[in-house]
């Protein structure tokens, strides 16, 4: 009997062991491990991307221009027109000619702070703790078929995104963040994926699908810590 | 454009930072949700956030889930897809309020009441649900109450099981916010807790009513000894019954309510002998009778809403049949005005917004109201598309109707899509009463039969709305017939003139209901025990015909053979003529070998199209309180059954559908979700695909010509799941496929019927159409990380039209190409020009469609054809494509050229810096002046606001190229006339240029 009991308990903890769930940590760190790891991200200090938007034929071309936790620039063509958002630590700029704009305009504080959040180009989850992010892992849900975990990221300026990673592979694979619009909460979820490891070591997503978009976002390029002029900054 | 920039712009940049079939399987081939919303459903809990200003509610409803709205209605979201989706209360903890409680399985016990399966909590608003507290088999919940005090103290009020005994009922209390509960208050496995109520300034003392009740398929019983009112002093550790100045018991339901103001005031309306409601003023110690007008004391089973308001204990509601309020605590009452809306009948929730008491949004069956004037007025909010469609019917129009009744909210048609997507406008009221089935003749597309309760079967004219009764009347020696309160009208499914309707008899037309033939004697058991309905009710008499029992539930013709017709009773016969009605045979007692239940509802019958000895056939044995999911198949006419069996299976079986042209392809809805089987029912799999995961599927239909499964869901409305055929060719061959390119249909060009509309921009229910152009397929055996996905169409000469991107998904993938090539390169201006997204219609002819995935590639032909039906000739098409592409090409010129320009006067202007001598400089200057005067007449050069009047020849020509690109149409003579004189100014700039640029300096 008592060895019976014994075994139980032996059974008992090996379930245990394989049924406990992986801790947010145990998901962050391996996520963090499978995008080319910690050491390599915080290199990072500036990076330039592009990428082009194919929609029925049409191509968007898009750069993006990063210097980590100082400004972002996301610029796009169309119609032979180049707009931009520009995102710095003090102040934030839309240009959208092709919606009439005819100067730039500055951003309105609640976008803004959405977008300064983008500017961790060494990405929010490494060091997340540090910087004074909330992370929770709210356990695997399926994302299309794919068993993903599913991970709560509360920044330190209280924007909310749930990312979901896949439980093979450990790359976000969705992403949904929360934005307040003039009071309102409303999502706006990204698709991600064909990830690829640059020289430099880290690996990134060469694809992106935003939810109701026509199509996603390719890129074909990822430059990193090119020097980026202070001017690409500047409204104009 | 405007919604992709936007998109675009919240896109952060994350950068920096063995083949088992399921419903991932079927991928993209996700449902669309119809609607109504102009006909809701029934709502059984609203709740809203004290501090909110009334703008954040949650609505729990009888089977559509729990929605959210956090702007007062504006818009609402279904938060609660993938759980039970009878709701039968919900709280909100107001001190923390994105904790939220939802207690599953409405308590409104009517017969079609769903089940619920727990009790639920969301720390996140709603997000994000976890099952909790161990309440799973309480199969109905009427209240949630959290202690004003303590929010760790939580009370639950359950009925329990309403088709048997239980103990799994009574008053539960949780001491750690829900983890755990105790049960606290328990009379009998009869009865259990139908209200709660916390005083909010002594929370120490609980009132609660218990309630016996019972129901069984022929008879409803409300009352008994275990109904009482209860009073715990002691947070529910001890009780003692409340009873002096209470009418004699027994008493059926009570519905209590205490003034939050004056807690020692209570309300109560007491079903009993002398059915009233009751006033208390000393904490419930002593009672008298206030008043009893027939709202207060109407169905009082079914109306258990009081509610008073939070400061003014005179002010008191009784949402009912229709909607009271009294300014004197009860003693008279008023009705709303008129004005506004009207809510609809039967009121079930009320939420009174404790900082603006003004402000109420009451639930009814058939949707959520709002008034800002204390219920003088209502707004009726059209977003909530819940309704309780018991069948669906389709037909042969394009793009054709759907057909449906819905519970407590008559009979309804809409199309399949309709301009700007199908908007609650484009549903067509056919027929009041509770709709049931609504069924299209199968020869008159002029013609449907439609319903109301008890078999009131009616031929509608669709021309004029106009319906004729046409329900069978007995024969002489005929017994009095007995409807179903869900009476079967069926049409043919071998012969389509045929229409059959069921009493205990069933009768057959073959004129659309001018004259019948009864085709059967009594089908039904005929047992008289259970034609007992006319005392149905218990203390309060309810004799609605929803306990007419023996008899016919379901009928249905061979596709083979109209001489084959099965009819299924309610009471457990399952009947089959092969000579049209002249010989019936009962194969009852061969389904119950197969381990399914003697009497229970045969549900559906489904004959095969492929096997005249082949029958489906479900069977609903709820109301006997077995839940269990009954589906089985025979194929030798009935004689043997084998039961389909599945550990996905939850939920009582409503409906089993076979495949139109794969046989072993096969659907079931159930009390709590679609199920589809691949391989004949051998094994299931729950379908997901932006269906709530327990949806009640009451009725599945596939169309013959599209190949869209569409369902009548109890709660959801219809959904349609747009082209399923692709499923059909999804063998285990091609399952094992790492990808798999479906064959592409020919396809027709078309600039679509209308669009591929659905917005929601009207506040109101607005549901997606069909896809304008076909999608094309293609299957992932699993998501694709790791390169990209793209369909490149190439025309004969190998020459490549178009590509587009393709989506990743596992499982089934879907990739639509607008059959046109890419836009031209327009000429730069400072203002946007549209041109360059627009490109002429492809010509028919064959092309090539290569699907790359990551280094791989597939091809497929296709077929690109005209539309012979279209008004507009190939010839036209012809002339069309070559007017467009003359534009096009004058386009890429006038690009050219500009680029050309631009490039010359980037020269000009260094040559001019480096000049020394200031003659030459000024000739260059000269040089430069006149192409800078030459483009500021090819595109604009000044103004960049899309509003600025700067029309240049670019945008002249847009306007021309657009105008022939976008319509189905043969360009028109001044068209044509325009192209010639475009063509002629480009020739003269171009003249102009090499002019300027040849001149000596």
């Amino acid at each position: 009997m008592k060895r019976l009991s014994i075994l139980g308990l032996f059974v008992t903890s090996l379930l245990f062991g394989t049924v406990q769930a992986q801790t947010a940590d145990e998901v962050v760190n391996k996520h963090i491990e499978a995008v080319g790891g910690k050491d390599n991200w915080k290199k990072i200090t500036s990076m330039k991307s592009e990428a082009v938007m194919n929609v029925q034929g049409m191509d968007i071309p898009m750069t993006i221009y990063q210097v980590h936790n100082k400004a972002s620039r996301q610029e796009f063509t169309a119609m032979n027109m180049t707009g931009y958002f520009i995102t710095r630590q003090d102040s934030g700029w839309t240009f959208m000619p092709f919606m009439g704009q005819t100067a730039p305009e500055p951003m309105p504080a609640e976008a803004l702070k959405i977008a300064q959040d983008a500017l961790d180009v060494q990405g929010e989850l490494v060091d997340y703790s540090e910087k004074g992010h909330k992370v929770e892992l709210l356990g695997k849900e399926d994302v299309d078929g794919t068993e993903a975990f599913k991970l709560k990221l509360v920044s330190k300026s209280g924007n909310e995104k749930t990312l979901f990673i896949d439980t093979k592979n450990y790359y976000v694979i969705r992403m949904v963040a929360k934005m307040s619009v003039n009071g309102q909460l409303m999502e706006a979820s990204n698709d991600f994926s064909n990830y690829q490891k640059l020289p430099e070591g880290i690996v990134v997503p060469f694809s992106m699908q935003t939810a109701q978009a026509p199509a996603p976002m390719i890129f074909k390029k990822y430059e990193v810590n090119p020097v980026i002029p202070d001017s690409m900054f500047q409204p104009r | 454009m405007r919604k992709l920039l936007l998109v675009l712009f919240l896109s952060p940049c994350i950068a920096f930072a063995q083949t088992a079939v399921n419903s991932a399987t079927f991928g993209a081939l996700e449902a669309r949700q119809l609607g109504p919303g102009t006909m809701s459903g029934r709502i059984s809990a609203i709740e809203g956030v004290n501090n909110d200003q009334g703008k954040t509610i949650y609505v729990g409803t009888a089977g559509g889930g729990v929605w959210k709205t956090t702007n007062a209605g504006a818009s609402f979201k279904s938060i609660f897809d993938k759980y039970c989706q009878s709701i039968g209360a919900i709280a909100i903890d107001q001190n923390n309020p994105k904790t939220i409680y939802v207690g599953t399985g409405e308590s409104n016990m009517r017969n079609s009441v769903s089940i619920g399966d727990g009790f639920y909590k969301s720390t996140d608003g709603g997000d994000n649900w976890v099952k909790t507290g161990g309440l799973d088999s309480t199969e109905h919940i009427s209240k949630i109450v959290i202690d004003p005090s303590n929010a760790n103290l939580i009370y639950v009020a359950a009925p329990g099981a309403l088709w048997a005994n239980s103990k799994h009922r009574g008053l539960y209390k949780s001491s750690d916010a829900g983890k755990t509960f105790e049960k606290i208050l328990f009379i009998s496995d009869k009865a259990g807790c139908a209200d709660v109520v916390v005083d909010p300034k002594n929370p120490n003392v609980v009132y609660a009513t218990t309630w016996e009740f019972r129901r069984q398929p022929y008879s409803f019983n409300s009352g008994g000894e275990g109904s009482a009112m209860w009073k715990s002093n002691d947070g529910g550790k001890t009780w003692k019954e409340l009873k002096a100045g209470l009418p004699p018991k027994p008493f059926g339901r009570i519905a209590l309510a205490l003034s939050p103001s004056e807690p020692n005031k209570l309300l109560a309306i007491v079903e009993s002998s002398n059915t009233g409601l009751y006033i208390s003023s000393d904490g419930g110690e002593n009672w008298k009778q206030q008043s009893s007008p027939l709202n207060v004391v109407a169905r009082p089973f079914y109306f258990s809403t009081l509610v008073v308001d939070p400061f003014d204990s005179k002010r008191v509601y009784r949402p009912a049949y229709s909607f009271s309020y009294s300014d004197d605590g009860g003693y008279s009452f008023s009705q709303a005005s008129g004005e506004g809306a009207t809510p609809h009948a039967d009121h079930h929730a009320l939420w009174v917004n404790p900082k603006n008491t003004n402000h109420l949004y009451l639930g009814t069956d058939g949707g959520v109201y709002m008034s800002l004037d204390r219920g003088s007025t209502w707004t009726f909010l059209q977003n909530i598309p819940v309704g309780q469609f018991y069948h669906v019917a389709v037909d042969q129009r394009s793009p054709y109707m759907v057909y449906g009744g819905l519970q407590d909210n008559g009979s309804w048609a809409a199309p399949s899509s309709a301009p700007g997507g199908v908007k609650n406008a484009d549903w067509l009221d056919l027929y009041g009463g509770d709709g049931f089935w609504v069924t299209p003749d199968g020869a008159d597309p002029n013609i449907v039969y439609a319903e109301s309760q008890g078999g009131d079967v009616n031929r509608v004219d669709m021309r004029t709305f106009k319906s004729i009764s046409i329900r069978p009347q007995a024969s002489v020696g005929d017994d009095k017939l007995r409807w179903n309160w869900n009476t079967p009208i069926v049409t043919g499914s071998a012969e389509k003139k045929n229409l059959y309707v069921g009493a205990q008899y069933l009768y057959k037309s073959a004129d659309q209901g001018r004259s019948w033939t009864r085709i059967s004697g009594d089908l039904t058991t005929n047992d008289k025990r259970k034609q007992q309905q006319e005392n149905s009710g218990g203390i309060s008499a309810d004799v609605t015909s929803a306990e007419n029992h023996c008899t016919i539930f379901s009928i249905a013709e061979s596709p083979l053979d109209e001489n084959i017709i099965w009819a299924g009773t309610d009471d457990g016969n399952l009947q089959v003529t092969t000579d049209g009605g002249k010989t019936w045979s009962n194969v009852s007692g061969n389904y119950v070998v197969a381990g399914i239940p003697a009497q229970t509802w045969v549900s559906s019958i489904e004959p095969s199209r492929f096997d005249r000895n082949v029958v489906y056939a479900s069977f609903d044995n709820h109301m006997y309180g077995d839940h269990k999911t009954y589906v089985a198949r025979s194929s030798d006419m009935g004689k043997t059954w084998t039961l389909f069996k599945s550990e996905e299976f939850t939920g009582f079986a409503h409906r089993i559908k076979e495949d139109l042209k794969r046989k072993d392809l096969l659907f079931l809805g159930t009390e709590m979700g679609l199920f589809g089987s691949i391989d004949g029912g051998a094994n299931w799999f729950r379908m997901k695909n932006n269906i709530p995961w327990y949806a009640l599927v009451r009725d599945i239909q596939i169309h013959p010509v599209t190949h869209d499964l569409v369902l009548a869901t109890h709660g959801r409305g219809i959904m349609i799941v747009d082209d399923i055929s692709n499923i059909r060719d999804l063998t285990h061959e091609v399952l094992e496929k790492d990808v798999h390119f479906f064959d592409v249909k020919p396809m027709t060009l078309t600039t679509g019927i209308f669009g591929n509309g659905g917005t929601s921009g009207q506040g109101a229910w607005v549901a997606a159409n069909a896809p304008a152009i076909p999608p094309v397929y293609y299957y992932l055996k699993d998501r694709i990380s790791t390169g990209d996905v793209k369909l490149d169409i190439i025309d004969a000469e190998g020459k490549l039209i178009q590509s587009v991107p393709g989506s990743k998904r596992k499982g089934i993938n879907k990739i639509s190409w607008n059959l046109r090539g890419k836009g031209p390169k327009t000429a730069a201006g400072t203002k946007p020009d549209y041109g360059s997204f627009v490109a002429p219609q492809v010509l028919p002819g064959n092309y090539t469609m290569k699907l790359k995935v990551a280094d791989k590639e597939y091809s497929q032909p296709l077929v690109v054809q005209h539309d012979p039906a279209s008004l507009f000739t190939l010839e036209g098409r012809k002339q069309q494509y070559d007017a467009a592409m003359e534009l096009f090409r004058l386009h890429e010129r006038l690009a050219k050229d500009v680029d050309s320009i631009n490039s010359s006067l980037k020269m000009l202007k260094d040559a001019i810096a480096k000049e020394p001598k200031a003659k030459n400089k000024k000739k260059i200057q000269d040089k430069y002046d006149k192409l800078e005067i030459l483009k500021a007449e090819l595109v604009p050069v000044k103004q960049n606001s899309m509003f600025a009047d700067e029309t240049r020849l670019r945008d002249e020509i847009t306007e021309v190229y657009r105008a022939i690109c976008t319509g189905e149409s043969v360009p028109s003579n001044l068209q044509l006339e325009r192209i010639r004189q475009l063509t002629s100014r480009v020739d003269d700039a171009e003249k102009r240029m090499t002019s300027i640029l040849s001149s000596k300096q």
